[in-house]
């Protein structure tokens, strides 16, 4: 950064006026702008108060002398260059000074030129100081952000020096470890598993950079561990961790859902198949009643493994939104009478009755007939399905408060508190000898659930075994 | 006549196995839950015990099997395991884990459907060990 002159200030320190004016004259003409101090005292005064690009300093004066001014401004004032201006013109003076601080040395007595041609050399320091100063500002700051940038990283960072000692930590990581950093901490005090700690020890012993799962706590993580590189040396490992516990988690819930769907098809099949085989190898051929029941069976095992398809099918589809709703003002009470005329043959069949209860004229609700078939259909199959023969199942209405309730009661065989936990969850079936011949998906309840919620409702369960179970729905009334 | 136990949560498949068992010479029992199994066993010592694995609880077939093992009186009795379950999704992976295996005492498992000659092939296998 090269300065023009007029910006160039000088403070010529001496106690000798005529040496002092000699040179305040020769610098001006130049252009430097100068300031004189007859001695110490004065001096230090000026230069605190002012800024100067150099000083030529006279080291012996009475008071504070040449060195002490030297050294004050060495310490205090980095943009100032000081050459020392001295009758002591030897060998060992110069060196003295320049360990004091000084940039350079001019012997009295000198010339005009001599004095230029040392200045200009110190102002070229001074530009070169100037410059350096920025740098380090600028790398300073170049640091702060670097610091700023880690600290605020969604990623937990931790290093490591090569000796395996953690060395920096963000706050990220901080909190994925539960730790904060302290200088001294050991490695195994951060809970890594050995798999990373291995990773790590490679990265230090020159092996590559490796990607790796592994849990930490109660997460579950993705860990990159690096060399930690200055220049071409290696002085360290960088260990980069990514929480992907939800990821991880949806993965997992993803693939058991993918599971229980492959086995909730394969048992039907299963049975079918078993049947079929049964039947074909003849040994039946005598006993038509019993391949008769085989065949119904596998009918019965079919159809319901169609059904799980169709309500997979549905379940798909809503969740990519892809079901399109038309809400409408319904009167709950004709949906559920036509609901309930739908299943009067089936009903029949087991010799059940079914009766709508209705405390009032009207519950008129707005949502979408197909979400409301969807509910109470499930819930008048699953009372069929599970009731005893001669039963009852009994659909009531009331309204309360601004919402409809509607309660779905069998006389069935109902279930224990044990038996209800998970009741509303995909594939969950209550299995008992009870309920071992009652084909259904496993989706029903599930999704009666999903889709009460989304009609802005809510159900619940109440159930005594062998007598019966009770579903409550309560929706927003329009 | 050999003796076979089948527990199985599946009403059908207990059904269809027992009538094409009994046909091929077997005497069979069934029982449509780990529990009823359990109490099947007080009075009925089988010669062999076929097994479903995912009955009230994904793995219940496993505990019935160490339960049934666990009894000094049971403990040579080959148990076979049908299951559903597909191996590929990792979802019973245990079972088919050869350190896995020895804790669960399980003699083999076949994944069903079982096509009836291999079932008839492997109870065999076992009755003449």
């Amino acid at each position: 950064m090269e300065e023009s002159v007029e910006s160039v200030r000088v403070i010529v320190i001496d106690d000798e006026e005529g040496m002092r004016e000699g040179m305040r004259r020769a610098l001006q003409r130049q252009g430097y702008g100068v300031d004189t101090a007859e001695d110490g005292e004065s001096a230090l005064r000026l230069l605190r108060e002012n800024s100067y690009s150099l000083a030529l300093v006279d080291l012996k004066m009475p008071g504070i002398d040449g060195f002490e001014v030297t050294r004050f401004i060495n310490e205090n004032l980095q943009g100032t260059v000081v050459v020392i201006v001295s009758a002591l013109a030897t060998v060992e003076a110069a060196v003295e000074v320049t360990r004091h601080g000084a940039f350079d040395f001019l012997a009295k007595p000198f010339t005009p030129k001599d004095l230029l041609h040392v200045v200009e050399r110190a102002l070229r320091q001074h530009s070169l100081l100037s410059d350096r100063q920025q740098y380090l500002t600028e790398l300073n700051s170049e640091r702060n952000l670097s610091r700023q940038l880690i600290n605020s990283m969604h990623e937990g960072v931790i290093v490591l020096n090569r000796n395996r000692l953690p060395v920096l930590m963000n706050p990220t990581a901080e909190a994925f470890v539960g730790k904060a950093y302290r200088e001294g901490m050991s490695v195994e005090e951060l809970g890594l598993r050995p798999e990373v700690l291995a990773a790590v020890q490679e990265v230090l012993d020159g092996g590559k950079a490796r990607t790796l799962r592994e849990p930490l706590g109660q997460r579950m993580m993705e860990l990159l561990s690096l060399p930690y590189l200055r220049g071409e040396e290696k002085v360290g490992a960088i260990l980069i961790l990514n929480d992907i516990t939800l990821q991880w988690q949806a993965d997992q819930e993803k693939s058991r859902f993918i599971a229980m769907v492959a086995h909730e098809l394969k048992s039907p099949l299963a049975a079918i198949l078993n049947y079929v085989n049964i039947i074909l190898t003849g040994m039946f051929d005598q006993e038509p009643a019993k391949i008769h029941e085989m065949l119904a069976r596998s009918k019965i095992r079919g159809e319901a493994l169609l059904d799980l398809i169709r309500d997979l099918l549905y379940l798909n589809q809503r969740e990519a939104g892809k079901i399109e709703k038309s809400p409408e003002r319904l009167e709950l009470k004709e949906v559920l009478a036509a609901q309930l005329d739908f299943f009067k043959v089936q009903a029949e069949r087991s010799r059940i009755r079914l009766q709508l209860e209705a405390a009032g004229d009207s519950f008129p609700v707005l949502a979408d007939r197909k979400d409301l078939d969807r509910i109470f259909m499930n819930l008048i199959s699953n009372g069929i399905k599970y009731n005893r023969e001669d039963g009852s199942l009994t659909v009531r209405l009331a309204s309360s408060n601004g919402s409809v309730r509607v309660q779905v009661s069998d006389t069935g065989i109902g279930m224990k508190a044990e038996e209800m936990e998970g009741l509303f969850q995909d594939f969950y079936r209550v299995k008992n000898p009870q309920t071992s011949g009652i084909p259904g998906t496993g989706l029903g309840l599930a999704t009666v659930k999903r889709v009460t919620a989304e009609c802005q409702g809510d159900i619940r369960v109440d159930s005594v075994p062998d007598r019966g179970t009770t579903f409550t729905v309560t929706l927003p009334r329009a | 006549m050999p003796k076979v136990l089948i527990v199985d949560d599946d009403k059908d498949l207990l059904v269809g196995q027992k009538a094409f068992l009994e046909k091929r010479g077997y005497q069979v029992e069934t029982a449509s839950s780990a529990g009823e199994g359990l109490k099947r066993l007080e009075s009925f010592t089988p010669d062999l015990i076929l097994a479903d694995l995912m009955m009230e609880h994904y793995d219940t077939g496993f505990v019935f099997c160490k339960k049934v093992k666990d009894d000094p009186r049971m403990a040579a009795v080959p148990i076979i395991m049908q299951t559903s379950a597909p191996k590929e999704l990792g979802f019973t992976l245990e079972a088919y884990n050869e350190r896995a295996r020895k804790w669960m005492k399980v003699d083999e498992i076949l994944t069903k459907p079982v096509p009836l000659e291999d079932l008839v092939g492997k109870i065999e296998q076992h009755l003449a060990r």
